[in-house]
């Protein structure tokens, strides 16, 4: 029982008891957590705290004290208001909120918690892009329904989309599909990478349809180079 | 004819301390002590490890006690009050009184190790219940008990689920009048957490505080390993009240770094309760003339560079008797206090 109300009363207390363990029995968990002055050297230093309702000192503070509604909450709530910078780690006890985070989102996902699907929704188009075709963003996701927090001028950009591209220097290679262009070799490494660690197992976790999807095209790809999957 | 004798009055750390140094340098030494034995507050309040090291205060008050107590150059006066003095540095004339009779001893120099006492949390302004519920202890009766190498719940012997201190009961506060900061009760509270949790590890500590002043080495040797190895929770935020609830006891307070209220059963509440001057204290500045604060604990008017100097030439204070003091502090006072003296005696009978 912690110190405050549950906002999750729902969710059995040996659910959220299962949860914390699984983020304690990370191996990096040790070195993310000491304790905490709750000083608020980390809030100061975090992006997303100016923009957001998010504290890094909160995250460590529930961690250290092993409140497990709270952390159970922020696992729900707070954690992807994180933008995995870093800047937290300035903290005086040798703290890593944002590597606390990581864990905390780790274990969101690969426990398929509903904020998990919510929260990534919108970055679908990414992972679809990224594992298609090994780049993160490209020229032709400016498209003013993909990601409404980039602002109105996305669409005046979006209808000269090409004409922009062309006037960049040629390094980019002047493509609107990709990023840059990726070899056959790095895609392939990149797929066996994401098979072997369990990225695709997260993904079915968070999205099934999109896993199905990308498994087809990866599976053809690694056949067709020689690998059985 | 100056005297060449020393009069330690009281016989705790400072005193014992002062007392065996004096007589290591050759100083003839009275060691003057109210209660029947030697040891100080350390053994009257059953103190169980000491706060810097861990290690059992009875033993090491013993083997303080033993360089002194067969010692030829320390007359120790057992069961003395101090009743009379006379007479200025160089030449003060002190009664003492014992069992009925009295007596008067010739001292040059006197130092003062009289010492504190423990905060009475049953004032009125406390809402703790310490006098209403017998799960609200202070860090005495907390030591009391580790000593005995155990920490249950006083009302019914079982071990405690969940455990907490409240941090500054009498010290830093307005309304009670004490102002100070007691300097060592945060670092005891975490000593005595990281104990709780050593005899159960079942048990969750809460340390309710306004600040943790874990100065120097208490940070890394004490507060750190509190909260780093053994998980003790340490909260921001000062208990308004408690209220009894059931067999258990509900704490009211804030939560000022999360910004929410609380309101959360304990089993155990154990109130760290500051410093305040003994009554020996207060009676002895009295007696012998000397300024005290506005806290009544000793005054010492040059006190950065001049620790151990009262108002009074020839009488010197060691310890908490001049306001709240860790052990280290105390010893090094006495120490102070000590050389002081004897310098004293030495250029009066050179003169």
């Amino acid at each position: 029982m912690g110190l405050f109300a549950d906002k999750y009363p729902e969710v059995p207390f040996e659910e959220k008891s299962r949860l914390w363990e699984e983020v304690k029995a990370d191996a990096r968990f040790p070195d993310y957590l000491y304790g905490c002055y709750e000083c608020g050297i980390c809030v100061a230093a975090c992006p997303s705290a100016r923009f957001y309702d998010f504290s890094p000192r909160k995250i460590a503070q529930a961690a250290a004290r092993e409140d497990i509604e709270l952390i159970y909450e922020q696992m729900n709530d707070d954690v992807w208001n994180c933008s995995q910078c870093f800047s937290c780690n300035r903290c005086p006890r040798q703290n890593s909120p944002g590597g606390l985070i990581t864990i905390l989102r780790e274990v969101a996902v690969n426990n398929g918690l509903r904020s998990a699907k919510q929260a990534l929704e919108g970055y679908s188009r990414i992972v679809y892009k990224i594992m298609g075709t090994g780049t993160q963003v490209s020229p032709d996701m400016l498209q003013p329904d993909a990601f409404p927090d980039w602002g109105p001028q996305v669409r005046r950009v979006s209808e000269e989309l090409d004409l922009w591209r062309r006037a960049l220097p040629p390094e980019t290679l002047h493509t609107t599909k990709t990023g840059w262009q990726v070899d056959d070799k790095t895609l392939i490494e990149l797929y066996l990478i994401w098979y072997t660690t369990g990225v695709m197992d997260m993904i079915a976790n968070v999205d099934e349809g999109l896993n199905l999807i990308l498994s087809d095209v990866m599976e053809e790809v690694l056949e067709d180079a020689g690998y059985e999957i | 004819m100056p005297s060449d004798n020393v009069m330690v009055i009281g016989g705790g750390p400072a005193g014992l301390e002062a007392a065996r140094l004096l007589a290591d340098i050759g100083t003839k030494v009275t060691l003057v002590e109210q209660r029947d034995f030697l040891g100080g507050t350390p053994i009257a309040e059953n103190y169980a490890a000491l706060t810097h090291g861990f290690h059992s205060a009875e033993e090491m008050m013993g083997a303080m006690v033993a360089r002194v107590a067969n010692n030829p150059l320390v007359d120790v006066r057992l069961g003395s009050t101090v009743t009379a003095s006379q007479g200025e540095a160089g030449d003060f004339r002190v009664t003492l009184a014992s069992g009925g009779a009295s007596e008067v001893v010739e001292a040059g120099a006197v130092i003062l190790a009289t010492g504190f006492q423990h905060f009475d949390p049953g004032r009125e302004t406390q809402m703790y219940g310490y006098y209403e519920y017998a799960d609200v202890i202070t860090l005495a009766d907390a030591e009391a008990m580790l000593k005995k190498n155990s920490f249950l719940k006083p009302s019914n012997g079982q071990v405690p689920e969940r455990v907490c201190f409240i941090q500054c009961v009498g010290s830093r506060d307005r309304q009670i009048g004490n102002e100070y900061c007691s300097k060592v009760c945060c670092g005891i509270s975490s000593k005595q957490a990281i104990e709780v949790r050593q005899l159960s590890p079942t048990t969750k500590v809460f340390i309710f505080y306004i600040d943790m002043r874990m100065y120097g080495y208490w940070e890394n040797e004490i507060y750190w390993p509190a909260q780093e190895k053994h998980h003790v929770q340490y909260v921001k935020g000062i208990i308004t009240e408690i209220i009894k609830k059931g067999d258990r006891l509900l704490i009211r307070g804030e939560d000022t770094t999360m910004g929410r209220p609380m309101e959360v059963p304990m089993d155990v509440v154990v109130l760290a309760v500051g410093m305040e001057a003994s009554q020996g204290t207060r009676q002895m500045a009295q007696l012998f003339g000397v300024s005290q604060n506005k806290y009544k604990f000793i005054d010492v008017p040059h006190s950065a560079l001049d620790p151990v100097a009262t108002s009074v030439p020839g009488i010197y204070v060691a310890g908490a008797a001049a306001g709240p003091k860790d052990l280290d502090d105390t010893i090094g006072m006495a120490g102070t206090a000590a050389i002081k003296a004897a310098g004293l005696l030495r250029r009066l009978v050179m003169a």
